[in-house]
């Protein structure tokens, strides 16, 4: 509503009429232009038995293995091909094994100034008292995104082969909520009450401690996410879906990585294994410090978190 | 001062002891006993009692601190969950076995309990 | 004063080496029956009873180890093998009475048949 016009004139406004058209409330090709219902699909006999028949044929000429030479051969030469083959990587394999340096040698790759080198700088560098979340999510950050892009990925994939597409055995499920499991187990439920904040706070500090002492993104994820299991067990899928769904879980996850991508995205493409972000590193030990660690670990540990879940809830039910 | 570290040191070893002691009359439980629900009745009074000393132990060897804060929470929350799991499994067991009976004298179910066993 | 310290010191080492060795043992005895349980409640008995005693041995660990984090793995364990125990009761009470829901419309089927 405008507050200059009048109700008359606001209606005649080309600002109305596309608000209008954008809200769906009227469509303007309905009565303009002249719409022609299209016929239901219906196939008279004699097409129906062209298509056996053709199919019939195909069939044969495809499947009949027995009868074609040529599919017979290209079996044999097949397997043939593939033992030869498996038998050739195995044996470019163990030549390359013969090249590797003896287990404990001094010389060795594994004993190179790089693990001195990380030892000695990391706290200088990334301002983290552990360093394993300093070399994860600072020096090796980009290995870190891909991992969370494969979880992400992998969510999608179980997604795409689990969904119950069945409408109506969906709607059935829902209507029952775990059809067969036993519900509303009253002790259950008093305790989840009180451990499920438990061990979702429990997990909050294991990743806000990342940088600090062992965990991080990774295992205090999977701590908010077993808690998440634990509600769903007691109380049910229709008491989670108020506050998480499909939708929340999509946007989680597209926000979390989206934020991981545009933190770290310089430095990935400048190829540098540090780079300076502006933020102070702050005093080693304190929670505010060492830069973009904490941030970057609570986005590894919401994507871990959403997908535990996800996982549990699409091999229960097939979809969430 | 001595006298003093040694008589902590011997409180928290005790408890520890008891606590080792009440894991062993529990697994001897767990072994003697014929049928899963007697065992659970072993296995679920062994758990909480014996995590309470053997973690009492340890905090009084420890001393007071952030350490001793999170053994705390851990018998805490093991209170919680280990009578809740006792209960789901002994739910689960009369659940799925059909020949109840025989184990066991069981007084006659009413009809939603029936049900409810499915 | 000094070599009394260093009594205690032995003393703690050596109960703090013995315990968990013992406890061990006991985890063995657990994981046995966990193979022998004729029924599932039994092994998950079981292996309810080995998450125990291994919470008990990290904690000792932590204290002998004077680290303070090993703690955190104690809790950590607790809260699996709770969620393991109402998890894997839940799911085998489901798939028990859907097996009998479908054993009994075959059995329905082929009577009426």
């Amino acid at each position: 509503m405008s507050r200059l016009l009048s109700e008359e004139e606001y209606r005649k406004t080309k600002a109305f009429k596309i608000k209008r058209w954008y809200r769906g409330e009227k469509d303007p090709y309905v009565g303009a232009v002249e719409l022609k219902p299209q016929k239901p699909f219906t196939e008279d006999i004699n097409t129906m038995k062209h298509r056996v028949r053709d199919e019939a044929i195909l069939k044969r000429k495809i499947y009949d293995i027995e009868h074609n030479r040529k599919l017979q051969i290209f079996s044999k030469f097949y397997r043939a091909v593939s033992v030869l083959f498996v038998f050739t990587l195995i044996g470019i394999l163990l030549y390359m094994v013969s090249y590797l340096p003896p287990v404990g040698n001094a010389a060795n790759p594994d004993n190179n100034e790089v693990a001195t080198k990380y030892i000695e700088d990391a706290m200088k560098d990334t301002g983290a008292v552990n360093i394993v979340t300093g070399m994860i999510l600072d020096y090796r950050a980009f290995d870190t995104l891909g991992e969370s892009n494969v979880l992400f990925i992998a969510t999608c994939t179980v997604l795409i082969l689990l969904r119950v597409d069945n409408r109506s055995k969906k709607e059935e499920e829902e209507a029952n909520d775990r059809l067969y499991e036993p519900k509303n187990d009253i002790i259950l439920q008093k305790v989840a009450f009180f451990l499920v904040p438990m061990i979702i706070i429990f997990g909050i500090y294991v990743i806000l401690n990342g940088h600090l002492s062992p965990g991080g993104g990774f295992s205090g994820g999977a701590i908010i996410g077993s808690g998440l299991i634990l509600y769903v067990n007691a109380f049910g899928f229709k008491k989670i879906e108020r506050f998480f769904t499909q939708k929340t879980y999509k946007w989680i996850c597209f926000a979390a990585l989206l934020f991981y991508c545009l933190a770290k995205t310089y430095s990935f493409y400048c190829g540098a294994h540090h780079l300076e972000t502006g933020i102070p590193l702050g005093t080693p030990g304190a929670i505010l410090s060492s830069g973009l660690i904490l941030p970057l670990n609570i986005c590894v540990g919401m994507v871990v978190a959403c997908t535990m879940y996800a996982f549990y809830a699409m091999f229960r039910k097939g979809g969430f | 001062m001595t006298a003093l570290l040694w008589i902590r040191f011997l409180v928290g070893i005790i408890l520890l002891l008891c606590g080792i002691v009440v894991f062993g009359i529990e697994l001897f439980g767990v072994f003697r006993f014929e049928y899963v629900l007697n065992r659970m009745h072993a296995a679920a009074m062994g758990d909480t009692l014996g995590i309470a000393l053997s973690m009492g132990g340890l905090i009084v060897l420890c001393g007071l601190n952030f350490i001793t804060l999170k053994m705390i929470l851990v018998v805490v929350f093991l209170w919680f969950a280990s009578p809740v799991s006792s209960h789901v499994l002994a739910r689960f067991e009369v659940a799925t076995n059909e020949e109840l009976d025989k184990e066991c004298d069981v007084e006659a179910l009413s009809e939603e309990k029936q049900s409810e066993r499915g | 004063m000094n070599s009394e310290n260093v009594a205690l010191e032995t003393a703690f080492e050596i109960a703090m080496t013995v315990f968990p060795v013992i406890l061990a043992l006991m985890v063995f005895l657990c994981l046995i029956r966990a193979i022998k349980g004729p029924r599932i409640a039994d092994r998950i008995v079981a292996i309810n009873m080995m998450g125990t005693l291994t919470m008990v041995i990290i904690a000792i660990l932590a204290v002998k180890m004077n680290e303070g984090y090993l703690v955190d793995i104690c809790i950590i364990y607790a809260m699996i093998s709770f969620l393991a125990v109402t998890l894997l009761t839940k799911v085998y009470m489901g798939v028990y009475a859907e097996r009998k829901k479908k054993e009994a419309e075959k059995h329905d089927s082929t009577t009426v048949d």
